[in-house]
Parts: structure tokens; sequence; C-alpha cells
């Protein structure tokens, strides 16, 4: 029983699903499973290292310079992506040209900015939740829950892009349809 | 093909002929409206049905009927005094959005009537949770009065059901209309089974994890009323059979139909016994659709790995074959 | 063979940012239920990136792609702050509604990507005139959304209310505005795919094909 309240939070709360971010993401990557995996974990390991620097950044900044959070966020993002490239490149230099990739789109992207800021905001409404440990847990939740969603999408890839869809719809439209639905059925759960 | 064709014409009328029935049944209970507001339904979904077939360039055959089930379907898990309007354009949702924006009846993806009644919950909850008490009649453009809860509804907050074993039996309680009549729908699920028409793994899957989540977690004071309420309330019955059970949806291979059919029962009464959810397996059904697509590309893999294991298998015996008979001149 | 001319329009019809190349749809589905909200994200979207587009494309090319990348989001970063200054003075109200989905308009695609894959290499003049184009589909998609969106969900346009019989709220939800971006997206396509089909059979100059 927990294990089903707490699939029901997980979507409850999921990116795409109920906050739409990272859905143009989900979409450039869903074309190959490989890619889409890939992407997933990529963002996972962006949205749960940037939530704890996140956290770095907010203690610092004064409350007069809030407008400047979205400056140190993207630099924050920067510096992940720039890391990530390097270590992708002295570690594995064969699959380097593959790999990064899948780093360039998971970068800068709404599915990892938005982690960062819905985070930021929840910890404001919940002082209990304004830690470093729960910010880092919550961006892992996040990306967690892009896997889901991207789990969500593969199962009805074939049937979306099949020739059996009428033209303009098929792709795309489709899928924001069929994610639009899946996400009415997680708002009737709430 | 034909064969195909045939029998999923056959099934679309054993469905129908179950719907009509529990549809009658609604007629008995709440009179003319029940009737009109079934009408409605059915004439908004075919006229949709005509003209987005029209706009993809297909044309509109007997096959494509099947939208008539689906909004008797959907008629039968409203109140008997929704709100026309409402109903239609849950009707033209369930046609346009749900089905033929994903081709139609060949390339379903949602059953249209679990996505028509969880986009009224969402839109229309509080008129789709109220329910005139049975023998009620109310005029076809009459509004509705002296409004109740649903049966389901105060079983899931109390845990005790108000009537009777009989009552219960013969739908005479509050709820969706078609969705509490429990022996038309027991000897309705009894006749679509014998007949194939509705996948007996799914079906048999849902009324089993219900059974088993009842005994090992009640609902109720004893083992025995929860199982038993558990299975006439929240529609689970009627879900059952004409949602999760759909062949249209369901995987084919009755395993996995059966695991479909158990976790999306499983997931629902946990959902009832923790949050009070009302018509909990409806909201489940449409948001199990990946399962059972996963299910159904695993089948497909299957099918596809046997085809061509078999093609092998063919080769090397025909090699085989081939062999022996070079051997044979040499030997004489 | 397409007109270079008619290419600077591609932004707002034949390649709309929204429903073409399917980028910023988040604030369209999240944030596109009423008009003031639309029009507050509209300004946003459209200053934060011309001025960040424009100033970044005075990024040298010879730079690595992530070094440009990182570079423009930056730019971006700070665009952001005097618009969200200037929006606080004529949309108070709108930029608590519209909570994060302000501040990731910086992080667009048409910033991020766009700049490098497309903007990049055309001339700053046709550039300009593409990017403002760009900035207008996306503008055109966001008000079409909210009102339709507000109309059918709340019976009002732009807050005042309208004689509506029938109200739809779940389509002011973020279902609503996935399924209602989706089936915009497929119209869209159904049109552009006419006129392409009666443009190619009239030969593109009115001329009768084969004539």
């Amino acid at each position: 029983m927990f294990l089903v309240t707490e699939l029901v939070t997980l979507l409850a709360t999921n990116l795409i699903l109920t906050q739409a971010l990272g859905t143009s993401t989900l979409f450039i990557a869903a074309g190959n499973r490989k890619n889409l995996l890939w992407t997933a974990i990529t963002i996972t390991v962006f949205t749960s290292v940037g939530s704890g620097a996140a956290y770095t950044v907010n203690r610092l900044l004064p409350n007069g310079l809030a407008d400047l959070t979205l400056l140190f966020y993207t630099l924050i993002v920067g510096a992940i992506y720039v890391l990530f490239l390097a270590v992708l490149y002295y570690t594995d230099f064969a699959s380097f040209a593959t790999a990064r990739k899948y780093v360039h789109i998971s970068a800068f992207n709404c599915a990892v900015m938005g982690t960062l800021f819905t985070i930021t905001e929840r910890a404001e409404a919940y002082p209990e939740l304004n830690t470093f440990v729960r910010f880092v847990l919550s961006g892992a939740e996040a990306g967690t829950g892009f896997i889901l969603a991207a789990f969500i999408l593969t199962a009805a890839y074939r049937k979306l892009n099949s020739a059996k869809v009428p033209a303009s719809f098929r792709g795309f439209p489709a899928m924001l349809v069929y994610l639009g639905l899946i996400s009415m059925a997680v708002y009737a759960l709430r | 093909m034909q064969t195909k064709v045939k029998t999923e014409r056959f099934i679309w009328i054993d469905v129908m002929v179950t719907l009509l029935t529990l549809w009658l049944m609604d007629f008995f209970y709440y009179g003319i409206r029940a009737v009109v507001l079934g009408g409605v339904c059915i004439a908004v979904s075919v006229t949709a049905e005509l003209i987005s077939l029209r706009l993809m360039g297909r044309k509109f055959t007997a096959d494509d009927l099947t939208c008539v089930s689906d909004a008797l379907i959907i008629t039968l898990m409203l109140p008997a005094v929704f709100d026309m309007k409402a109903a239609a354009i849950a009707c033209v949702f369930a046609v346009a959005a749900a089905k033929n924006i994903f081709g139609g009846r060949l390339n379903m993806i949602f059953s249209p009537a679990a996505a028509a009644y969880v986009f009224l919950y969402t839109s229309w909850k509080n008129q789709l949770l109220m329910f005139p008490e049975p023998h009620v009649r109310t005029g076809v453009f009459e509004k509705a009065a002296n409004l109740v809860s649903s049966a389901s509804h105060s079983f899931n907050i109390t845990g005790r059901m108000s009537a009777t074993d009989f009552e219960l039996l013969l739908g005479n309680v509050s709820g969706p209309a078609g969705a509490v009549s429990i022996l038309l729908l027991a000897v309705a699920a009894v006749v679509l089974l014998l007949r194939r028409s509705i996948s007996a793994g799914a079906f048999i899957g849902s009324i089993s994890a219900t059974v088993l989540l009842a005994l090992i977690v009640p609902a109720s004071v004893t083992r025995a009323d929860s199982v038993k309420y558990t299975l006439c309330c929240n529609m689970v019955l009627f879900a059952s059979v004409y949602i999760t059970a759909d062949r249209r949806i369901a995987p084919k291979r009755w395993y996995f139909a059966f695991f479909y059919g158990f976790f999306v029962a499983m997931f629902s009464y946990i959902l009832v016994i923790t949050t009070a959810k009302e018509n909990a397996i409806v909201l489940v059904s449409l948001l199990f659709t990946p399962v059972a697509l996963g299910f159904r590309n695993l089948e497909k893999r299957i099918e596809l790995t046997e085809r061509e294991e078999q093609a092998e298998a063919e080769r090397l015996a025909a090699e085989a074959d081939a062999d022996g008979e070079e051997a044979l001149p040499d030997e004489e | 063979m397409k007109n270079k001319k008619t290419a600077v329009f591609d932004g707002l019809l034949g390649d709309n940012t929204v429903l073409s190349a399917l980028m910023v749809i988040s604030p369209v589905i999240m944030c596109g239920s009423t008009l003031m909200n639309a029009v507050a994200l509209m300004y946003a979207f459209s200053a934060i990136t011309f001025f960040s587009v424009l100033i970044g494309s005075f990024v040298p090319k010879r730079l690595p792609y992530a070094a440009k990348i990182i570079i423009r989001a930056v730019i971006a970063s700070i665009v952001y702050i005097p618009v969200r200054t200037v929006a606080r003075e004529f949309f108070p109200d709108v930029i608590t509604r519209v909570g994060i989905y302000f501040p990731l308009l910086a992080v667009n695609s048409l910033i991020v990507v766009q700049s490098e894959t497309k903007f990049a290499r055309m001339k700053r003049g046709t550039m300009i005139a593409s990017l403002v184009f760009y900035i207008l589909g996306f503008d055109a998609v966001m008000a079409v959304t909210a009102f339709v969106r507000e109309l059918l969900a709340y019976g009002t346009i732009n807050g005042r209310l309208v004689d509506a019989d029938t109200l739809i709220s779940g389509l002011g939800l973020p279902f609503g505005g996935f399924i209602f971006l989706g089936l915009l997206c497929g119209l869209y396509r159904k049109v552009r795919s006419v006129i392409r089909r009666e443009n190619s059979e009239t030969g593109g100059d009115g001329n009768v094909s084969g004539n």
C-alpha cells in the first residue's frame, strides 16, 4: 500500500504530467528507445546535482537579490554541463562523440531549470524541505518522474506514429493528446 | 480477415445486448429521462463518428457502430439526471479525442468510455457524483432535486452498507444508473465470458485481485461483508466487464490480461481504502493504459520471435530433407 | 523551390515556433488558460528572446558549441532582470500567478538551441526579421490558446464575463492545455498541408502546373 501511495505521489508531482516541463525534450528523445533512456538518466543527474547546488545558492544569495536567482541557476547548470562533458571526455573518449549529444539536450531545458525553481518554491512553502539532503532527493525524484514519463510515452510510441493515425496528428500532436489523457487520469487521482 | 470482421461484429452484438438490458433497468428505475440521456449520447456519438471518419477520409461501416456501445457505457456510468450538454460533450471527447485522433477502432489506445468518464470527473465532478434515489422520476427538461451521494460513497466512508443484499442485487440503491444492478451485471459477465466477447483473463484478474485484497485488507467489519460490498460498489463489476476486460484494450494472451486486470483492481482497491475515492477502477483503468500497451508490445515481440523460430525450423527441415534426398542416390 | 524572401515569415506560419517546432510549449500549456497570463508571457517571451538572440549574435562563432550555449543562456538570464522589473510594474498579479514559468522563458529552445542551429547562419538583417516572425509565431499561438481556453473553461474574455452556457473547467487545467494544444497542432498541420498542396499545384506563382 505504501508503494501505491508513493507511486501516486510520484505521478502527482511528475514534471511532465502535471507541470508540462521537459515535454519538448521528451518528444525529441522519444524517437529512439536508447536515446530516451540515456537522456532521462542524464536529466536525472542534472536535476539531482543541480538541486544540491541550488540549495547552496539559495543560502548564500541575499533576499534583496532574488532577481539574480535565474542567473546563478544558469551558471550552476552551465558548470555541471562543462563538468559532465569533461568527465565524459577524459573517462570514455571512445563514446564521447555519441554520449555528448545527450548532455547537450539535457543541459538547458525546462525540465532541469523548472526542477530547481519548483524545489525552491516548495522549500519556501514548507521549511522542513529546506535542507541539502531534501533538495538532492527532490531533484532525484524529479528525474525519476521524467524517466517514468519516458516509459509511459515509449509504451505508446509505435501506435502514436502508426500509419493508421491521420497524417495531421501522427507523431507530436498525438503524443500531446496522449500525454494529456494520462495527465487527466493523474489529476483525477489527486 | 472476414472471420475476424465477423467475430468483431458478434462481439459488438453481444456487448450491445447486455448493455441494452442494463439500459432497460435504468428506465425501470429512473423513467424516460434515462432513456433520453442514452439517446442523446448515442446520437451525438454517431454524429461525431460520422464527421471524424469523413475528415479522416474513411467510410462509416457497420464496424464503426462500436461508438454506440461506448455511448451506452458512458450513459450507464452517469447519474440518470446528468446534464445532457455535458454528457454530449463527453461523448464527442470520447469519439474524437480519445479514439479517432489515434486512428479510430483500427488503432485503439484508450477505452473511450473510461476517457469520457475521467473527463467528466475532472470537469463536472460534483454533478457526476450526485444521484437521484431509485424510482424518483425526473422530467426530461426538469432540474433534478433531492440528489444524494451514492451507496458506494457511503460504503467508502463508513465501511457499512445501508441497503439489503436483495436491494443490492436488483440495483435498488443510489448510484450510476447501469452499474448498480449487480444481478444483471453478473449474468452479463457470465454470458460475455462464455461467448468470449470480453477478455476472460482481464476480468478474472480484476475480480481475483478485488476478492483477495478484500480478504487480506478488509474494507468492512467482517471479511465476508468486505468481499461482498467491494464487488458491488464503486463500479467494480461494471468496469471489470466493460472497461478492463474490453478486448480492444486488454492484452490478448490470457496471462498478460490476467496481470493487467489484477494490477488495475489492486491499485484501485488500495485507492478506495486509503483515499475513499469513488469509482477508482475507472480512473485507474485509464491510467494503466500504458501497462496494457506495454503488454501488447511484448506480445507482438513474442509472436515475431515465434514466427522467426518457426521459419528457421522449417528452413532447417527443408535443408535436411534435401540432404537426405541427395544421399539416397549415392547409397543405391 | 522555396522563396528565400518568404522563408523569413516561416516562424509565423510555415514553421511556427510552437505548432511546428514544438518549442516553448510548457508556458502555453500551463499558463495559456487566461488572456491576462498570456499577455504577460507574450511580453516577457518577446522581450527576452529578441534581446537575448540579438546580443547573442555577437558571440564569436569559433567558440566551442558548449561555450556558446552557456554564454547565450547567461545573456538571457541577464536580459531577464530588467524585463522582470518592468513586468512587476505592469503585470504585478500575473507574475505571481505565472510563477516559475516566467523565468523559464529565459531558457527557451529558441534562445539556447535555435540561435546556434538557425539564426547564427543568417545575415544580421535577415536574422532579425526571421526572429521577429518566430516570436510572433509564439505570440499568436499563445493568444489563440488563451482566448479559447478562457472562454470555454471560465466563460470570460480577459476577465470579463460573457454569456457562456456550459463551461468545461478541465480545459483550464494542465491536461486541458495538452489536449487543446495537440488538437491545435493537428489542425495547423492539416491547414499547412492543404496550402502547400495548392501552392505546388499552381506552381507557386499562380500558373497552372505544366503550362
